[in-house]
């Protein structure tokens, strides 16, 4: 049985747009990074953004998190447009990411990662926590419930205590899942979730992202070099281009179109 | 006392709500923290689930399956299903789809209760093909959301369905509960064997709680007894220790939150009772010996020397046999520096008795458990002989063999030596199958269980191996493989190992590696592979198992009996062996008959000597021989 | 008096002086784990704050004003710090920022000195420097009753501080952006809250230190120094690693003790002041990591 790409039936009908770039331009120094790319993100569905290595994915998404501040072009979260988006401003917005080379606090433990993706979800401060007055210890209570939902989402009770940096790497990737879903993020990054994975792990991660927008509605973006993997997940797809934008549409769309064609098999511009 | 008549488990399940109902029946590790249902929880949420069964169709003498992991929603389920007299049909939860379609169509299962999505996508694939069944009931509701079967309905609502039912209409199902009878059937066990189709195998009610009141009664069991359900709940084995026994005494069952954390919910928890199968028990040898990997030069050596005492006194200790005042010291000085610990961290510190069952245990690994002070029993018996056929009594354990017959069993051997059972926990009949039954039981209800095997004597049962399997070599040498495989397999690096030699010149073997203990051991020495295949052609592994092979031909040389059957020549599996291939059964018994098929080759070029089986699988599958210790017997002739 | 109890009494009071190494030592490890930084200026902190305190008390105002405005007066100190000199400085090497602290201590110490001129000053705490009576009385040891109370304080300042950084939420907040500035910032944890909240708690620890050393040697620019001493503490128990100094501070104050007491006279004395720098380099040279230092992980 092959489960078709869009099944007719989900749990989140995908909706209005909750993240518009317009004419992104991004440059380090002489370098150009990203020349004037528009696109969109549609609430609740799986956006992919693909292209040969050094086309600028990752720095595409370094710009929607604010991690790289674009020189020209504009960034709109539900139809209001983001001056100066700041990593942090990010994620108070709830855009949650995952990094390429793993980011993880390798020195805590899983669930303590998991617990810190929960910074935003407190109120209480340093004070109220160093002296575990009321408020910061239901906090705490209900951090912890959170946590042990993604524990569970994510089949990792067996590794809760165990220090990530003894972990092999798919589940370090998984584990980076759940810091961002931790957050209950909107709108989920994820910059490469499946490189360097084996054919079971990249199965399970799969599986897993389309639960994490299955279950919790959640819209994700991601980046991804495996063709296969991309076209099975996404509902769209934009593909970039040494910066540029060079195909935008459904994955059957963007397999036909000839530029795509093309930058995938070298031909020469 | 009352409950000792019963003999219907919705009986015992009102017995002990009566009289216990405040007492832990099921605990379940979720999210972190165990949560605890009481017996009058287990009643009352089995009664309502009942309620809403009965209202869906469900009957007396109706076919109820259950398909996923040991959760308590698994059991109430259980519950539910006994209290309307319907027999419940326990079902692997890893079986394929495929696998499933059998004993569901022959059942004519018309319920059944599935985990989660995972089980429901099976179910709906073979929906088709299964007429019979009309209603599956999930529990987890996990990517369910836009499921739109008219099949499907929730744990969760059928629940509050049958809460309703019960609150809008007198008729509460007491009396269906009442009329069930202690002879009515219970459960169909589909039991796949290491050979041949699976068979339904049904038990009657007062059969399974026979053999559970004697095993309780032998060990002393109460309803302060915890124990771990964490097998397959489609056997018997999980079925008895889970369901059946804590509704016997009233003791509680505890549910772990998935099957890697076992350990570590069994150190919070302390059972006092426990079964594994040997495999299981192999496991949490090889986690030892990890761990122990991990110590410094300075643990390694204190384990050693410890376990060197242990084995010199350990099961002595434990039998109540005289041992010299400096041995007991030693002993109770490691007792609290290594044993103690280890125990704790296997999960057992709490262990009363251990039972190994499933299959035959080896005995270098029953006594690694028996020396650390863990009172591990290896017990004999089968699904249809009711599982409780043969156990030794605390104090009277003897290695390689399964000790005395349980009360009520009668036992008595044909010509050939083969085992014939009647017990009063034996199954009524294969499901609708009166051939097979005839050929099995005979008209005075013996029992042919196809094991060959003797009393010696001092009264211990020696079960020496299936009487299909025991053979001979080519210069007339009894050979019979699981003694072999055993000492194999107790190699860490082992996982599993077949070995022939029925009507051939020799003995030879085909290793299946532990990945995790092999892999640790390639990154210790800076050995690089890629993935599985390529470690298990390693040269240096072929050199790490022809040396463990060597020691167990040593091992092996020391046996009269084995002597000759030591293994000349070996190679390594590329894949491991699974119940998904259909290589080992669902509780990880090895199904010797597929792999010589699907292995034949190999076998072949090994016993033709090829150093290399090109045209056997991949062209890196090698052929090695092994080295051999001359027996003991013609080294004094010599 | 037995041999035994005056090794015993040596070896108590160099456990009663480690623990204020290691509470010195703290402040720097707060600072390491959250910004990479080594503060050398802290030993500086140091001074500055037992001075400052003095000062106060010298404008007449009394002991229990005046800690309370030390403490905010430190807090400032620390938090200008992380703004003015090290949030400039962002994304430099780390040899840059020791640099820039190094720059950071002259300055301060000049600062210290200008405003509360250079005198040495005595800081009465109302804890007596005598030995305790009972003590003396039963087994003949000398211990010193003040020496004992800075140490209580010293401990309970760790034990605060390390349940703090441990078990609660800010705890985690630091020790993500200890291991991961960027993945710190995308889950919305402030960088700049949790560098100021250490920079200032190490300004407080540098007061508490301040005032138990001054207090006990006089407030004086020597407190610098000794101050110092927190960097074999340091080298031993590993920067990151607060037990790993909690215990490299009692071993550098019972080695000191005991080397000084038992082979000090046969070298004309006055070895403590390099005695932990040789054992801190025995360290480096056996196990460079530290104590519970993390240990470079390696993955193939």
């Amino acid at each position: 049985m092959t489960a078709p790409v869009q099944s007719p039936r989900r749990a989140f009908d995908i909706g209005a747009p909750i993240l518009e770039l317009e004419s992104i331009s991004l440059r380090f120094g002489g370098v150009q990074a990203l020349t004037n790319i528009s696109f969109n993100v549609l609430e609740h569905e799986v956006r992919a953004i693909i292209g040969p290595n050094g086309a600028g994915k990752s720095s595409m998404l370094n710009v929607i998190n604010g991690v790289y501040v674009p020189q020209e072009g504009t960034i709109a979260f539900r139809g209001e447009q983001v001056k100066g988006m700041k990593p942090t401003r990010a994620a108070r917005l709830g855009i949650a990411r995952t990094f390429q080379n793993i980011a993880l606090f390798r020195g805590m433990s899983v669930l303590d990662n998991i617990m810190a993706g929960r910074t935003l979800q407190s109120r209480a401060g340093f004070l109220e926590v160093a002296l575990q007055l009321p408020r910061a210890r239901r906090e705490e209570t209900a951090n912890r419930e959170a946590a042990e939902e993604i524990i569970e989402f994510l089949a990792i009770e067996h590794i809760r205590r165990t220090p990530v940096a003894r972990l092999p790497y798919g589940l370090q990737k998984r584990v980076e899942l759940g810091r961002a879903l931790a957050a209950n993020p909107k709108v989920l990054l994820l910059d490469e979730p499946m490189a360097g994975m084996n054919i079971e792990e990249k199965q399970d991660m799969c599986r897993f992202i389309l639960d994490v927008n299955d279950h919790y509605g959640t819209t994700v973006v991601l980046i991804e070099h495996d063709m296969g993997v991309v076209m099975d997940l996404s509902d769209r797809v934009v593909v970039l281009d040494y910066g540029r934008k060079i195909g935008d549409g459904t994955p059957d769309e963007v397999r036909s179109n000839q530029d795509v064609i093309n930058a995938y098999l070298g031909v020469a511009h | 006392m009352a409950g000792d008549l019963v003999d219907t488990f919705p009986e015992l399940l009102r017995y002990h709500a009566r009289k216990r109902g405040g007492r832990p029946a099921i605990r379940e590790k979720r999210r972190g923290i165990w949560h605890t249902l009481t017996w009058r929880d287990l009643a009352d949420e089995a009664e309502a689930l009942a309620t809403a069964l009965s209202a869906r169709g469900v009957q007396r003498g109706a076919h109820v399956a259950l398909l996923g992991d040991n959760r308590p929603r698994l059991y109430t389920a259980m519950c539910a299903a006994h209290w309307l007299g319907a027999v419940v049909v326990p079902l692997y939860q890893d079986a394929t789809a495929a696998e499933l379609t059998l004993p569901l169509q022959r059942a004519e299962v018309t319920h059944v209760f599935a985990e989660n999505q995972e089980q429901v996508d099976k179910l709906l694939a073979i929906l088709p093909s299964c007429p019979a069944l009309r209603c599956i009931v999930y529990d987890k509701d996990r990517g369910m959301r836009h499921y739109q079967q008219r099949e499907l309905v929730s744990y969760a609502s059928l629940l509050a369905e049958g809460r309703g039912l019960a609150e809008s209409k007198s008729a509460v199902p007491v009396a269906d509960a009442e009329r069930v009878a202690g002879q009515d059937p219970a459960v169909v066990f589909f039991t796949s064997g290491t050979m041949g189709p699976a068979k339904g195998v049904v038990v009657a009610h007062a059969s399974l709680i026979d053999r559970a009141r004697v095993a309780a009664a032998i060990e002393g069991m109460t309803d302060a007894d915890v124990t771990m359900a964490y097998l397959p709940p489609g056997w018997i084995g999980q079925n008895l220790c889970g369901y059946v026994q804590p509704m016997v005494v009233g003791s509680c069952v505890c549910c772990p939150e998935s099957a890697e954390t076992l350990l570590s919910d069994m150190r919070e928890i302390g059972p006092t009772c426990f079964l594994a199968t040997p495999r299981v028990l192999e496991a949490l040898l090889t986690q030892v010996s990890i761990r122990l990997e991990d110590a410094g030069r300075f643990g390694q050596a204190l384990y050693r020397r410890a376990i060197a005492v242990a084995r010199r006194v350990g099961a002595r200790i434990l039998a109540g046999e005289p041992v010299s005042v400096i041995d007991r010291a030693a002993y109770a000085a490691y007792d609290r520096s290594i044993y103690g610990p280890l125990r704790n961290a296997l999960g057992m510190r709490n262990v009363r008795v251990a039972y190994s069952a499933g299959d035959a245990i080896a005995p270098d690994l029953l006594m690694f458990f028996r020396s650390l002070g863990i009172n591990l029993k290896p017990l004999y018996g089968s699904t249809e002989t009711g599982f409780f056929v043969a156990m030794p009594r605390d104090r009277r354990v003897k290695p390689g063999t399964v000790g005395q017959v349980a009360d009520g069993v009668e036992l008595k051997f044909t010509p050939e030596r083969e085992i014939m059972v009647r017990s009063p926990g034996m199954f009524m009949a294969y499901h609708r199958d009166a051939e097979t039954t005839a050929g099995a039981m005979d008209a005075d209800g013996w029992f042919r269980t196809g094991d060959i095997g003797y009393f010696d004597e001092e009264g211990h049962l020696h079960i020496v191996d299936r009487a299909a399997c025991v053979g001979a070599l080519t210069d007339g040498t009894p050979y019979a493989p699981r003694a072999i495989e055993n000492k194999l397999k107790f190699v860490p690096y082992i996982k599993e190992a077949a070995a022939f030699g029925h009507r051939r010149g020799m003995v030879c073997a085909l290793i299946d590696i532990d990945p995790a203990v092999v892999s640790r051991w390639a990154d210790k020495r800076g050995i690089t592979y890629m993935g599985h295949a390529d470690l298990v052609s390693r040269e240096e592994v072929y050199d790490l198992i022809a040396g463990c092979i060597a020691e167990v031909n040593g091992h092996l040389a020391l046996d009269a009996a084995l002597a000759r059957c030591q293994i000349q020549r070996f190679s390594i599996l590329h894949k491991e062996l699974s119940a998904d291939d259909g290589l080992l059964t669902h509780t990880g018994k090895l199904c010797r008959d597929v792999i010589a098929d699907r292995y034949g080759e190999l076998v072949e070029a090994m016993y033709e000597g090829h150093a290399d089986a090109g045209k056997a699988g991949s062209p890196r599958t090698k052929i090695r021989n092994a080295q051999t210790v001359a027996p003991a017997a013609d080294r004094g002739a010599a | 008096m037995s041999d035994f109890l005056f090794f015993l009494e040596v070896l108590i009071g160099g456990l009663l002086a480690g623990s204020l190494y290691a509470l010195v030592a703290l402040g720097f490890v707060l600072i390491y784990k959250a910004s990479f930084v080594f503060n050398f200026a802290q030993s500086s902190f140091v001074f500055f704050a037992a001075l400052s305190l003095c000062g106060f008390m010298e404008l007449g105002l009394p002991m229990w004003a005046a800690v309370p405005v030390a403490i905010s007066l430190m807090v400032v100190v620390g938090m200008a710090t992380e703004r003015l000199v090290l949030r400039p400085l962002v994304g430099q090497s780390e040899e840059t920022l020791l640099m820039a602290t190094i720059g950071l201590a002259f300055v301060v110490e000049g600062l210290a000195q200008a405003v509360w001129g250079v005198e040495v000053r005595t800081l009465d705490l109302g804890v007596g420097h005598h030995p305790i009576e009972w003590v003396m009385d039963r087994w003949g040891m000398l211990i010193n009753k003040f020496d004992l109370v800075a140490a209580i304080v010293a401990w309970i300042l760790v034990a605060v501080l390390a349940l703090v950084f441990s078990r609660t939420k800010v705890g985690r907040g630091l020790r993500a952006v200890a291991d991961d500035n960027s993945a710190a910032l995308s889950i919305g944890i402030p960088l700049s809250h949790i560098w100021m909240l250490v920079w200032a708690t190490a300004g407080v620890v540098a007061l508490v230190a301040g005032m138990l050393w001054g207090a006990r040697n006089g407030v004086q620019f020597a407190l610098v120094d000794l101050a110092l001493k927190a960097l074999p503490v340091l080298i031993i128990g590993g920067f990151t690693s607060v037990p790993g100094v909690v215990v490299a501070g009692l071993l550098v104050g019972a080695f000191e003790s005991v080397t000084e007491f038992y082979i000090g006279p046969l070298v004309g004395g006055g070895i403590d002041a390099w005695t932990p720098y040789a054992l801190a380099v025995v360290f480096l040279m056996f196990r460079a990591e530290g104590l519970f230092g993390e240990k470079i992980i390696r993955r193939v």
